[in-house]
């Protein structure tokens, strides 16, 4: 930049906007003033260092890491870290985690201050859905986008463009789970076992709802307190009741104590459960031999590590946490990404991230994902299943549901 | 599936909860305020067996002794910190601490061992035995021996040793204690270290079959109060009586319909006889005992419900 090209400014006061008698000085020192001016026009249309310089958006990771929802809210929290921690070229983000609890005023509370500290550009949410709805309203507020793994269905249908899941809804991982029950256990008389949380109950009627499809009927259904401890019952219920296979939609600790049951039990029917037996967290509960034969749906398995992108994550994850990555790490890891990158492209504000987030396509590890116009962006799942020999669980079957579109 | 089996179960599960019960109904007595850290007791006592099944490497039934000492030790300091200086005020004061104990320990397994359940070693070994047409768990039959062995060792030292006379009497009655010489703080503290190792041998048992986590000692903790109500405020006998009836209540309810075959034809029998029914034909069970004999089955209250 020449002077010539540029002239200086004069640096005085201009005098009709300002009164000489209320000038704070009658001049600024000539070198002082041209420093201050060509520093604010550096920063106005943008030095060559400026331009060179990383992107640094902030994204604060908020999610819960205490109470009954910390084991899913690490593998969270880890997911986003891990992308975070690696970021693409020329972004460095600004993170911070805040444990929201399990309450709602625990995460309205973090949301709230993580949107006084300075401009956001996107938030890794809750996957906890009463907190998400309670975050929803703020989000709104202050047109930030939040990225979650809630599976509460409702999250999605408040007609709030600000929130993003990056795990399949209940009704595509449940329509696996019963579509490969059909196609390959050939099932007529299936028993349904769900827990009576949320979780569970959401699971459920999107079970049935597939199974109706197919014209087929529960034989027997029964819902489970988490505080369930013996297993047996139920099961011998369901055997009692000519079930030819057991459906199931329960949390991780419920799952492995079911398995418990149906092997000591010699139960002898083919068990297609949820999710919960997809965490390696559950699986390492159980001996291999408890649970051969068993499958599970889940959005991602990257345990399973199908391709070398995803042994590259599965070694990274494992460097970094000392643990196994399940589909919610996955899933937040891509979510996270998914905002780096269009940081990367130049989306520089919360605004423009919520727009490549609502209208652009992302090809992740587990899948590629796309809002549906509601902010379902993940519809793709897998069933995995276990040898009995092993606890990695090997993907036999994957799942891609058209994106519906309101 | 024979009675015989679903009896078995009933013990195993009963015996480990009338621990946690014993436990609570010892400080009650003692201090004539409830405990509300007990349950987290229960789960600290399986976070610690796990930790010393990885560091030694041996069955439970081995680590059990170590883990009783290092709970009484944590009694102790529960005591200290949350009891002694809060002793002349009035009982809700420790309702708060022992609940802020409960956090305490329930965010310090969080930190130490993560939110995933953990499975603690098994008492003696994993496998099943066969006889009398009953199926059972080894770690089962061990459950019911141990907690047999542990009631059995307190009714002794209760009744039988000068050391359990003073415990006793600390508990009917502080006032008089004192008066007659019984040093009464240490009385209660040795009351804490007793209930917390109990605690600890129920966390143990519990954990190798149901797994452990940092929230798992809220659910033990409604039980063991449920169970007091049952069987009697400040009653012994009766906290392990209300254990065995939850225990029942857990496992025989919803099996009735296989015993009593006609009733898996009834309508709705699904929804009847499910678990979330027990539950709430227990809940409605102890609103009737309640109002039928308001102090409990075992009917000599020791202390007043607050």
């Amino acid at each position: 930049m020449s002077r010539g090209a540029l002239s200086w400014p004069d640096c005085r006061w201009p005098a009709r906007l300002w009164p000489a008698r209320r000038r704070p000085i009658a001049a600024w020192p000539s070198a002082a003033c041209r420093a201050a001016s060509g520093l604010l026009i550096a920063l106005l249309v943008g030095s060559p260092a400026h331009a060179a310089g990383p992107a640094t958006p902030d994204i604060p990771v908020l999610v819960p890491v205490t109470g009954f929802l910390a084991a899913e809210g690490s593998s969270q929290r880890n997911g986003a870290l891990l992308a975070l921690q690696n970021p693409p070229a020329g972004v460095q983000p600004k993170f911070a985690v805040t444990d929201t609890g399990t309450s709602p005023e625990g995460a309205v509370n973090a949301l709230e201050r993580a949107l006084s500290d300075g401009d956001v550009t996107a938030v890794v949410a809750s996957m906890l859905g009463t907190q998400m709805l309670a975050m929803l309203p703020i989000a709104l507020a202050h047109k930030v986008p939040l990225t979650t793994m809630s599976g509460t269905a409702d999250i999605t249908r408040k007609g709030n463009p600000y929130v993003f899941r990056f795990f399949p809804a209940d009704s595509v991982v449940k329509g696996a789970q019963v579509r490969y029950a059909i196609d390959v256990d050939h099932i007529k008389r299936p028993a349904v076992i769900y827990q009576t949380t949320a979780y569970g109950q959401s699971g459920h009627a999107e079970i049935l709802k597939a199974l109706e499809a197919a014209g087929i009927k529960p034989v027997f259904e029964d819902a489970l307190d988490v505080s369930v401890k013996d297993m047996q019952p139920v099961l011998a219920k369901a055997r009692a009741a000519g079930a030819d296979s057991l459906l199931l939609q329960l949390h991780g600790g419920p799952t492995a104590l079911f398995l418990k049951a149906a092997a000591s039990m010699d139960i002898g029917l083919p068990i297609i459960a949820g999710s919960g037996l997809a965490q390696p967290s559950t699986v390492a509960l159980l001996d291999p031999a408890e649970i051969k034969g068993a499958c599970a749906e889940t959005g991602a398995s990257p345990v399973s590590a199908e391709t070398p992108e995803m042994q590259g994550f599965l070694a990274r994850y494992r460097a970094a946490f000392h643990t196994d990555p399940d589909g919610f790490a996955l899933g937040q890891y891509d979510a996270t990404m998914m905002v780096l990158d269009a940081v990367a492209h130049g989306a520089t504000t919360a605004a423009d991230v919520t727009r490549v987030l609502s209208t652009e396509s992302y090809t992740g590890l587990a899948m590629t994902y796309k809002s549906d116009g509601h902010g379902d962006m993940a519809h793709a799942a897998v069933i995995i299943c276990y040898d009995g020999k092993s606890r990695i669980p090997a993907v036999v079957k994957h799942y891609d549901f058209p994106i519906a579109t309101p | 599936m024979a009675a015989s089996q679903l009896l078995l179960e009933v013990l195993a599960l009963g015996a480990a909860y009338a621990l946690v019960a014993l436990g609570f109904v010892l400080i009650l007595n003692a201090t004539g305020a409830v405990n509300f850290s007990q349950g987290d007791m229960v789960m600290a006592g399986g976070f610690g067996a796990v930790l010393l099944g990885n560091a030694l490497h041996v069955p439970g039934l081995v680590l059990l002794p170590l883990l009783l000492a290092g709970m009484a030790a944590l009694g102790v300091v529960v005591a200290a910190v949350a009891y002694m200086p809060l002793r002349r005020r009035p009982p809700e004061a420790v309702f708060i601490s022992t609940i802020a104990v409960g956090i305490i320990l329930q965010n310090a397994a969080n930190h130490l061992f993560g939110a995933e359940p953990i499975a603690a070693p098994p008492l003696l070994g994993a496998g099943r035995v066969r006889f009398a047409g009953i199926d059972a768990s080894v770690q089962s039959l061990a459950i019911i021996g141990v907690a047999v062995l542990l009631v059995v060792f307190l009714q002794v030292l209760f009744a039988h040793t000068q050391f359990g006379r003073r415990l006793r009497a600390t508990a009917q009655d502080r006032e008089v204690a004192m008066a007659i010489g019984i040093p009464v703080d240490r009385m209660v503290t040795v009351t804490f270290a007793i209930g917390a190792a109990l605690a600890g041998a129920a966390g143990l048992l519990l954990a190798n079959a149901f797994f452990v986590t940092p929230t798992s000692g809220a659910d033990y903790m409604v039980k063991a109060y449920i169970a007091i109500v049952i069987g009697g405020w400040g009653s012994i006998p009766g906290a392990v009586a209300g254990a065995l009836l939850i225990a029942a209540f857990e496992v025989l309810y919803p099996s009735l319909p296989l015993l009593i075959p006609p009733l898996l034809r009834m309508a709705q029998s699904d929804t009847v006889f499910s678990q979330t029914t027990s539950t709430i034909v227990l809940d409605v069970a102890v609103l009737v005992i309640l109002v039928a004999r308001p102090r409990g089955l075992f009917g000599d209250a020791v202390r007043q419900r607050p």
